[in-house]
């Protein structure tokens, strides 16, 4: 059983319809990079799935288990971790306030206090950083603690929205870096990503959005190979 | 030194106004229930700013929740209804009722925010007032509920009977007034670290991404409603207590709203020393510099014919409203700011 199966999803904004039909399936510690361009419903495929957004249709289950009619705190203790676009993270509560939010369904301090440290570990600066507000961070520091605050949450699946965005290309490499070894740790991850290129070399399989519908699916190396993915995405046309 | 001060500054003004009585004769007198006014309204301000200041939830209706506390704890408490509980009793049915009340008014409006939410809770606290002056079978229209008994009436502890001591000296209500507030400041300063209080901030700071970190916003909002509804109606408890009436609706009005706001606005919102020196600085300078200000003026015998224009009360509004014009020019975070709020104006932060 996949660890996430998404069927027929369809959902949108007022008139609009951002997805259109789209089913996809995730394993247990996979890394799968969504490409696209903008507009093509990558951010509302995460938000779908995280409950963000209400599906008008299709179905989402986890673990087996349907996610319909879930408020998104509910799915997120399921195990779905969402890094939202944009980081969010609380500017104006220090890192460790941030990672302990993080960390707000674990009841054991003790616990959470190990989860910490293990993030830590990940991005060693925010360490350095604890008693330092969000907002103070720069912007790789930010889009770290990001997703310090989402592995906090001990998710199964966790989706990363566009972790690279505004991002010096030395901290992209840090930062994909440690994307690439949550698989090992038995972390699924959904990475949406302009930045086609470094997504697909990391991942384990691609998928390709278009006006909100799968076009193309395969291996990270297929897709990052094949003629059309080269010409729209990899700005070799 | 300063140090010491500002890790301990709770121990310190506590200290402080637990000894005061003792050294102050005045505190034996009107100032005593003057200063008990101004630890209640401090209770309530405290409420005021879990909704306000911690879950960012506009309320301009904080009043109604003080005057259904007073009345709850009247009509359990005065002599014309069969209840006649023990004012203990009386102040724990009025903390629970109104925390139902405030949950009451939180479902409905959960969706809204800013402006909306004001507007809600402004027009709640209008329907209080309205019903509390029309309901005259059971509140008693403008007369309002009296006398409400003093705590402990008819209760003998070592000699003393607290009912007639509390009637008789008003540094005993000062000092169940002081031990009401500074176990709210404890209980304030312990929520503020717990796993409720950072729910609090993280659903003002960014719904979606507190709901990412599995907080409901819908439960945590709630609770924001409760608490601070809770705390109002112990406040309006001590309230009606301690001048023995409920006083008239009106005394719940608008206006009292609206000072309370000011009061948490001007010391800074999500600061428990910035709400206190608000209060104390707004309410204090209304009960207790006002009217003394007044009586000083009096004896130079400069206004005999009773001219508004002559009396500090008559300029008090317009020295309320310059200076909340001024503070908020020169300190837009409040006087004591809390530590986020300050960083969010330093940093141009949205």
């Amino acid at each position: 059983m996949p660890l996430l199966e998404v069927n027929d999803l369809v959902a949108g904004y007022g008139p609009i319809r951002a997805l259109d039909g789209v089913s996809l399936t995730i394993e247990e510690a996979e890394l799968v990079a969504i490409i696209g361009a903008n507009g093509a419903g990558k951010t509302t495929l995460l938000m779908a799935i995280s409950g963000v957004v209400p599906p008008r249709g299709g179905r989402i289950s986890f673990a087996g288990r349907p996610l319909a009619g879930l408020q998104p705190h509910e799915i997120m203790r399921l195990g779905v971790g969402h890094s939202p676009e944009g980081r969010r993270i609380f500017p104006r509560l220090s890192v460790r306030e941030n990672l302990e939010l993080g960390g707000f369904t674990q009841a054991n301090r003790a616990q959470l206090a190990r989860d910490i440290d293990e993030a830590c570990g990940l991005f060693p600066v925010l360490g350095d950083r604890l008693d330092q507000l969000g907002g103070t961070l720069s912007g790789g520091e930010q889009q770290m603690l990001a997703i310090a605050r989402a592995l906090v949450g001990r998710p199964r699946l966790l989706l990363l929205d566009e972790p690279s965005l505004g991002l010096a290309p030395l901290i992209v490499a840090k930062v994909f870096e440690v994307i690439a070894s949550l698989a090992a740790r038995g972390i699924a991850v959904v990475l949406v990503e302009q930045n086609a290129r470094a997504a697909l070399r990391l991942a384990s399989r691609g998928l390709v959005l278009e006006t909100g519908r799968i076009t193309l699916t395969g291996s990270g190396p297929e897709l990052a190979a094949d003629r059309r993915v080269r010409d729209a995405y990899l700005g070799e046309g | 030194m300063r140090e010491f001060l500002r890790e301990r500054w709770e121990l310190v003004a506590l200290v402080a106004l637990a000894v005061a009585p003792l050294v102050v004769p005045a505190l034996g007198g009107a100032l005593g229930g003057q200063v008990t006014t101004l630890f209640i309204y401090c209770i309530l301000a405290l409420g005021l700013n879990v909704m306000v200041g911690y879950t960012g939830l506009v309320h301009l209706g904080i009043a109604a929740f003080f005057g259904i506390g007073a009345y709850v704890c009247a009509v359990l408490t005065v002599p014309i209804y069969p209840f006649q509980l023990p004012f203990v009793v009386a102040a724990a049915v009025s903390v629970l009722a109104t925390a139902g009340i405030g949950l009451a008014l939180g479902a409905p409006t959960l969706r809204l925010r800013g402006d909306y939410l004001a507007i809600v809770t402004l027009g709640f606290g209008e329907v209080v007032k309205v019903t509390l002056r029309n309901l005259e079978q059971i509140t008693g229209g403008m007369k309002g509920l009296n006398p409400v008994p003093p705590p402990g009436a008819g209760v003998t502890v070592a000699g003393i009977d607290l009912g007639r001591a509390f009637a008789i000296d008003p540094r005993w209500f000062y000092y169940l007034a002081l031990l009401a507030l500074a176990a709210v400041v404890v209980a304030m300063r312990r929520l503020e670290h717990s796993r409720l209080g950072r729910a609090w901030v993280a659903v003002r700071e960014d719904e979606l991404a507190a709901s990412a970190m599995g907080i409901s916003a819908v439960r945590v909002k709630l609770s924001a409603f409760a608490m601070s509804a809770a705390v109002a109606g112990l406040a309006g408890c001590l309230y009606a207590a301690s001048l023995s009436t409920t006083a008239d609706p009106n005394a719940y009005d608008f206006n009292r709203s609206t000072m309370v706001l000011c009061a948490v606005i001007l010391g800074g919102l999500g600061s428990i020393p910035g709400t206190l020196l608000g209060v104390a600085l707004l309410v204090g300078f209304d009960t207790v510099l006002a009217p003394w200000a007044d009586s000083w003026i009096q004896q130079f015998n400069i206004n005999p014919s009773g001219s508004s224009l002559l009396s500090f009360s008559g300029w008090r509004l317009a020295i309320f409203g310059l200076a909340l014009v001024l503070v908020m020019r020169y300190r837009p975070a409040g006087l004591v700011p809390s530590r986020r709020l300050a960083a969010e104006l330093q940093e141009g932060h949205p």
